[in-house]
């Protein structure tokens, strides 16, 4: 089998918040590595640092520790402009809140043209501008002549939509779309969802998507990481961990989907997870281990022999 | 669940409108709804289907450019669209009727502590004083999940996680003992997990106190778990009523097809999500017809013509479609939908 | 219930839709088969649903202009600015330094208000008309210097403080520093040692006025620098000035206008009292301040009470116009009052 390209490496990576006296970890020690043309799926939910992990990729957080590579070269810490320019123009992010994402004193036009305007691009003409505009905005299902309203015009879904043709301008590699629909009414996630399958296919992308909600995960990513208070704590491929979720954290976010069937709902027995049923301590420490092929889980070696009966 | 018919509260053809910008927004068009004393009813719909403008008319907090343009609401023999003073709804607010609100962080007073914003509801509603009080809010905090009331009775807001807050907020509503609790999106800003846990804690609530519980949600998926019945809400207007499990396992109204078939929960990996196309109609202007004509592959050319009355289903579940009419052609819905009837749904071991 | 007797607008493409088929349904009445035949989807149409046309500025100067009291003032101040410039072309209108003599050559002094002399005159024979809109231009141009110097200079130091982390230390020692020198002292101090005229007290008068436009440009920014949208330019790799540019400053617009308007009436407060105390501008530059000074000190002699209450009325509206509608501004400017 041909080796996949990893586009992505995050190795042991760490980011502190606070003073020196009293940091906060908010990402610790994480390790995970993303293939070209998948989407990676990074659960959890808030506090638990998956934000933070999407904001250090793209270099708005400074990190700590560790190393994050992209296509070979490492890009936390301090890089030359050549490169800083080339992440620019290769990572885009896709931010959450339709709302407070868009510049609501700008059109349309220039909200999506914007990156555009940044030292690379700065040959194009305003015709051809105009030009990349119209084709994003048709490329996310977008009229044309939306491009001179201002945001403040439009509903959550078609302005996501607008972010999304943003960063679309760009042609970009590997996006991050950090939880992009949890802001958005549920009938409304259908269409964006949809737009994101379509781009992958069309362009190659490639997917980190952060997200609270592992149903919407499930159907849209090819492997999912599940992270608690900064560790990762079980990794798989989507059907893999639904078939076989083994930590009590992955669990109890499963047993937590709301499902549209309401006598499996009235059946059904609410999981609530405990850190403390791990029972660590100086001798018993979690380490980070392959329990089936591509499965991996932070157990420890009691908790290990335990999962392997489970299967 | 069983249901007492008694209606508690009924509403008859309520139209309400907001002046915005020297134009009229007609924000919910002719709606008729009973609720029955002892249920829980979710209403769901998109955003600006009017939802919680339609909730607000019942507790008199509608923004000061709205108003209720004709229609009764009646509950206990008065018409509380006659309610205009804060007088009037004083009696109302808190004791009969309580809302829980879906941001916890603004529901709350960040100056107070918790103990102080519970005490005062209990003082208000419950009459009671001093030690007796306090006796009272560490009861309902301690009913609603949170652990170590004493050491929490002096926290202030900031202090709490999104989820213990949105408890806190359920807790002073529970402490009015109020006869409806209206909730209206109660967990669309927190987390799953927590989501589950406070729905979980508004079912035990309303066991408890034997409340009548009213949901606004647009989400089918939380609907499922905690409502006996469903009113779907599109454009300011109800257009399918039914007990949840018709509603989930027999939907007629096509807006309802599209909400089910959009839920991930339901896709098929590999295949394009179901996405209802488009964006809800502007109420500003006038609706003619269907008023999810346009978005409806499916809808008939009298759609975007005639508004369509309700066609009964079963004594307990109506649509406002003209597909069950009976000159209609017969319409399927999509498949998962039927395949949910069948099979249901199974996400977790 | 209130009733405004007009119809909601209409949505072109849909309801041409409806019309047409409500057209074809008028002809032969249209048979049950025909009505219930399925119609042409167009998704399009579906997507215009939900455009809104709101216009943030049309709404706030619609806002502005349904205040009252707002638009009273500002006709009041619009009209006084245009008379205070126009007043010298008008016809017959007399030199603010010209010392008028009667018949025996004997100034004409004190001379109460009257057909000949508008406001009368002072004590040494000048016509209180002419000085009054010539102290009126002088003042408003050094309220209008003032609050723009101000404006930029704040605004420049407010966004480079607030934005760029590295500089907020040391503007914040700087700005306690400052803020500490009481700016009386300061205007005095300049006034003194400076030949007083009018760009010396324009310079007092800035040298500490930009201070608080800084410190309130820098909240502002702050509350908005972390704001998702300006996340979002920063990944694009957008420079920092452009960002200030386009993303900052146009919400500050508003607060940065309401800010100059109340900046216009405190400078030329300020002038006014510094002339007041005798540092300001000489005699000889007719002023707000140096009129309501000599005014005041014949304030004891009821027939010369004239001399003060003129300069003094013209102040004062001045002052409350701009107020009224620097505030008005501000509050129209606030989307949440854009409802109405």
């Amino acid at each position: 089998m041909s080796e996949r390209k990893k586009l992505v490496e995050v190795e042991d990576l760490t980011v502190q918040f606070g003073s020196k006296r009293h940091p906060f970890t908010a990402v610790d020690k994480v390790s995970f590595h993303i293939f070209q043309g998948e989407t990676f799926g990074l659960v959890g939910e808030s506090g638990s640092g998956k934000t933070t992990i999407g904001r250090a990729i793209i270099r708005i957080h400074p990190t700590t520790g560790g190393k994050i590579l992209f296509d070979g070269k490492q890009i936390n810490g301090k890089i030359s402009r050549a490169l800083d320019r080339e992440v620019t123009q290769r990572i885009q992010m896709i931010f959450q809140d339709p709302m407070s994402s868009l510049n609501e004193r700008a059109k349309v036009d220039y909200i999506v043209s914007e990156g555009l305007y940044s030292s690379g691009h700065q040959h194009l003409s305003a015709q051809e501008r105009q030009e990349k505009v119209a084709k994003a905005l048709s490329d996310v299902g977008l009229l044309p002549e939306f491009a001179s309203r201002f945001p403040h015009e439009f509903s959550g879904g078609q302005r996501q939509r607008i972010g999304i043709a943003r960063s679309l301008v760009m042609e970009p590699d590997f996006i991050i779309a950090d939880e992009p629909i949890s802001a958005l009414d549920v009938s409304i996630r259908a269409q964006v969802l949809n737009l994101l399958s379509q781009l992958q296919r069309e362009r190659n992308l490639t997917y980190l998507f952060i997200a609270h909600d592992l149903s919407v995960v499930r159907f849209i990513c090819n492997r999912i990481a599940v992270i608690h208070k900064g560790k990762i704590v079980e990794l798989a491929d989507s059907e893999e961990l639904f078939l076989h979720p083994l930590h009590p954290y992955t669990r109890a976010l499963l047993s937590a989907i709301p499902q549209p069937d309401p006598i499996a709902e009235r059946n059904k027995k609410l999981l609530v997870y405990d850190p403390s049923c791990h029972h660590y301590s100086d001798t018993n420490v979690p380490t980070w281990q392959e329990i089936l092929p591509g499965h991996f889980i932070l157990a420890s070696d009691e908790e290990m022999a335990q999962y392997q009966k489970q299967l | 669940m069983e249901q007492t018919k008694n209606v508690i509260l009924s509403i008859q053809d309520l139209d309400v409108k907001f002046t915005l910008r020297s134009q009229v927004l007609h924000a919910i068009r002719g709606v008729s709804l009973d609720v029955y004393q002892g249920e829980s009813l979710a209403i769901v719909g998109e955003s600006g289907s009017g939802k919680s403008v339609f909730v607000k008319c019942m507790m008199g907090l509608l923004d000061a450019n709205g108003y209720i343009d004709g229609g009764k609401i009646l509950y206990n023999g008065q018409d509380l669209t006659k309610y205009k003073t804060d007088k009037d709804w004083l009696k109302i607010r808190g004791k009969e009727i309580a809302m829980v609100f879906q941001d916890p962080m603004t529901s709350l007073n960040p100056l107070k502590t918790i103990g102080k914003q519970l005490q005062e509801a209990v003082e208000l509603h419950q009459g009671l004083h001093g030690q007796a009080a306090k006796k009272a809010v560490l009861e309902v905090l301690s009913d609603v999940g949170i652990d170590d009331p004493e050491r929490r009775y002096k926290q202030y807001p900031h202090e709490f996680s999104g989820g213990m807050r949105q408890r806190v907020v359920i807790a002073i509503a529970i402490a009015c003992r109020p006869k409806i609790l209206i909730c209206d999106e109660p967990t669309t800003a927190l987390d799953v997990t927590i989501q589950a846990q406070i729905l979980e804690l508004i079912k035990a609530m309303q066991k408890k106190y034997n409340l009548t519980t009213i949901y606004i949600t647009h989400d089918l998926g939380v609907v499922a778990n905690v409502a006996d019945r469903i009113a779907v809400m599109y454009a300011g207007d109800i257009v399918e009523v039914g007990s949840c499990d018709e509603v989930f396992y027999d939907p007629k109204h096509p807006y309802t097809w599209a909400l089910l078939s959009s839920l991930p929960q339901l896709g098929v990996k590999g295949e394009d999500l179901y996405a209802i196309q488009g964006t809800p109609p502007n109420l500003f202007y006038e609706v003619h017809g269907d008023a999810f004509a346009p978005r409806n592959p499916k809808a008939l050319k009298i759609d975007f013509v005639e508004k369509p009355p309700f066609f009964e289903v079963s004594p307990t579940h109506k649509a406002r479609t003209w597909l069950l009419d009976p000159r209609a052609p017969k319409v399927e819905p999509p498949e998962h939908i039927r395949l949910l009837r069948e099979k249901g749904v199974k996400i977790h071991v | 219930m209130k009733n405004l007797g007009f119809r909601p607008l209409r949505n072109v493409k849909t309801d041409a839709l409806g019309d047409s088929i409500l057209e074809s349904m008028k002809q032969p009445p249209l048979s049950d088969e025909e009505a219930f035949s399925f119609a042409e989807f167009d998704p399009e149409s579906a997507e215009r649903g939900g455009y809104s046309g709101y216009s943030y500025w049309g709404s706030t100067l619609r806002a502005f202009f349904q205040n009252k009291i707002a638009v009273f003032f500002l006709i009041v101040m619009v009209t006084m600015l245009l008379f205070t410039f126009i007043q010298p072309y008008l016809p017959g209108q007399k030199d603010p330094l010209l010392i008028h003599n009667d018949e025996w050559g004997l100034p004409l002094n004190n001379v109460p208000p009257g057909e000949e002399f508008w406001m009368g005159t002072n004590s040494i024979g000048q016509d209180l008309w002419a000085r009054i809109w010539a102290g009126t231009r002088t003042s408003l141009f050094i309220g209008f210097t003032v609050a723009l110097v101000e404006a930029v200079v704040g605004i420049l130091v407010g966004v480079l403080w607030g934005y760029v982390r590295k500089l907020d230390f040391f503007f914040t020692e700087l700005y306690n520093v400052l803020d500490n020198i009481p700016q009386t002292l300061l205007l005095i101090l300049i006034s003194y040692v400076l030949r007083p005229g009018v760009s010396t007290i324009i310079f007092a008068l800035s040298l500490t006025g930009w201070l608080g436009m800084a410190r309130f440009i820098r909240n502002q920014i702050i509350i908005i620098r972390d704001r998702d949208y300006n996340l979002a330019s920063r990944c694009l790799g957008i420079p920092t000035w452009r960002i200030i540019l386009k993303n900052l400053l146009p919400y500050l617009v508003s607060v940065i206008t309401m800010r100059m308007a109340l900046a216009i009436p405190s400078a030329i407060g300020n002038e006014v009292f510094v002339t007041y105390i005798g540092i300001g501008l000489p005699v000889d530059t007719p002023s707000l301040g140096n009129l309501i000074q000599t005014g005041r000190s014949l304030m004891t002699v009821a027939s010369l009470r004239y001399q003060l209450y003129f300069p003094v009325l013209v102040l004062v509206v001045i002052t409350v116009s701009f107020y009224i509608i620097g505030n008005a501004f501000a509050d129209a400017a606030d989307p949440k009052n854009h409802v109405k």
